[in-house]
């Protein structure tokens, strides 16, 4: 006999993905999350932008490693709350992990708050969380043919940073081919070029978050009234 | 590797159909990925036999249907195969092509004797 059944496999982590967005859209919280492989720089993005936006809005993040709690403690020095989610041994984050933490945060409190996925280019991609938008952290030195060979994180994300582009007379990476590349995979994207050594580009993409945060903010009277 | 927690997916999918079979076996489970998705059909094959062990789904087959990516042009009409996940059009060169299939990712059927 057969059974047909025709139910999505990841439909599980969508519920509850779609429970958490219920969740932030309520106060009008704005959620990213920030994909890449190990050393991209995910972190160190994070710490040089979060000492520009902390100047604006109040900043939480939430951080997925796989044994450790490092990046919670390097974040945690630059004065926002922080949880850290180990998800040990799992190469990602689920949506039941983040609703787990929520309550540890004053969400009405909060305007914007980071996840930093576990660094990974493959992994995360189908896992949503919530999120408004997802962010992939490509450094330029992992070389320019990644973007064709990971495509689904570059086409599911809204913005890209390359990252570590102070390096960039070191390598052969091809910055045309990267930009040509990511644009062919999701012409809609945003793309940024930073170094979080230096500290360039990083106020241009804060720029950027904020503009979404206040977006989000501008629509919530109106979801309120039609309640 | 995240195919074992896609087959933990499965597997809660296939709980919810078999717990009311008594007597019964599944043999056959038919799975739809698409060609964009993060998952690797060697690693679901492994991944299915380590959830299966022990269960109604033991010595089952995993068929896995897999369904390429296609989209279509929004400027000039022109549908097809999207080779190497480029979304340009080959016959007009622009970049609004429209995804129509190749993200999916479902528990299609079980067959149950
Ligand atoms: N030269 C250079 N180095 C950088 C830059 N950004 C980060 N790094 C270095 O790259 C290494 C990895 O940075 P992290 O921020 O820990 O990377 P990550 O993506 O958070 O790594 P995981 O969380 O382990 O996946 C560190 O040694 C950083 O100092 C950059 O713009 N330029
Ligand atoms: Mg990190
Ligand atoms: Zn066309």
């Amino acid at each position: 006999m057969e059974i047909k059944i025709n139910t999505g496999i990841l439909s599980s982590n969508d519920q509850t993905a779609v429970e958490n967005k219920k969740v932030f859209d309520q106060t009008g919280l704005f959620v990213i999350n920030m994909m890449g492989s190990p050393g991209a720089g995910k972190t160190t993005v994070l710490e040089k932008a979060i000492d520009i936006l902390v100047d604006s809005v109040q900043v939480a993040v939430i951080e997925g490693d796989i044994y450790t709690s490092k990046d919670a403690q390097r974040i945690e020095k630059h004065g926002v709350p922080v949880k850290q989610i180990n998800t040990g041994g799992a190469c990602h984050l689920e949506a039941k992990m983040i609703s787990r933490v929520l309550a540890e945060f004053n969400l009405a409190a909060t305007q914007l708050l980071i996840i930093e996925n576990v660094g990974n280019l493959v992994c995360p991609v189908e896992f949503n969380l919530g999120e408004d938008i997802k962010i992939a952290v490509l450094s330029i030195t992992e070389g320019d043919d990644k973007p064709l060979k990971y495509p689904l994180l570059f086409r599911e994300s809204g913005a890209v940073i390359l990252n570590k582009v102070d390096l960039v007379d070191y390598t052969d990476v091809n910055m045309d081919v990267l930009r040509r590349d990511i644009i062919r995979i999701n012409p809609g994207i945003q793309i940024f070029e930073v170094s979080a050594r230096t500290g360039r580009g990083i106020g241009e993409w804060v720029q950027w978050l904020l503009e979404k945060v206040k977006e989000k903010k501008i629509r919530l009277p109106k979801n309120r009234v039609f309640l | 590797m995240h195919e074992m927690a896609l087959m933990a997916g499965v597997f809660d999918i296939i709980k919810q159909y078999t717990t009311d079979l008594e007597e019964s076996r599944v043999t056959k489970v038919t799975l739809v990925v698409g060609e964009m998705t993060n998952a690797v059909p060697e690693a679901l094959q492994s991944a299915f036999a380590v959830y299966s062990a022990g269960t109604v789904v033991e010595g089952a087959e995993l068929l896995i249907r897999e369904i390429p990516l296609t989209a279509e042009c929004m400027s000039c009409g022109w549908a097809g195969k999207t080779e190497k996940h480029l979304f340009i059009c080959p016959q007009c060169s622009s970049l609004g092509l429209e995804l129509k299939t190749g993200r999916e990712l479902y528990l299609e059927s079980l067959e149950v004797e």
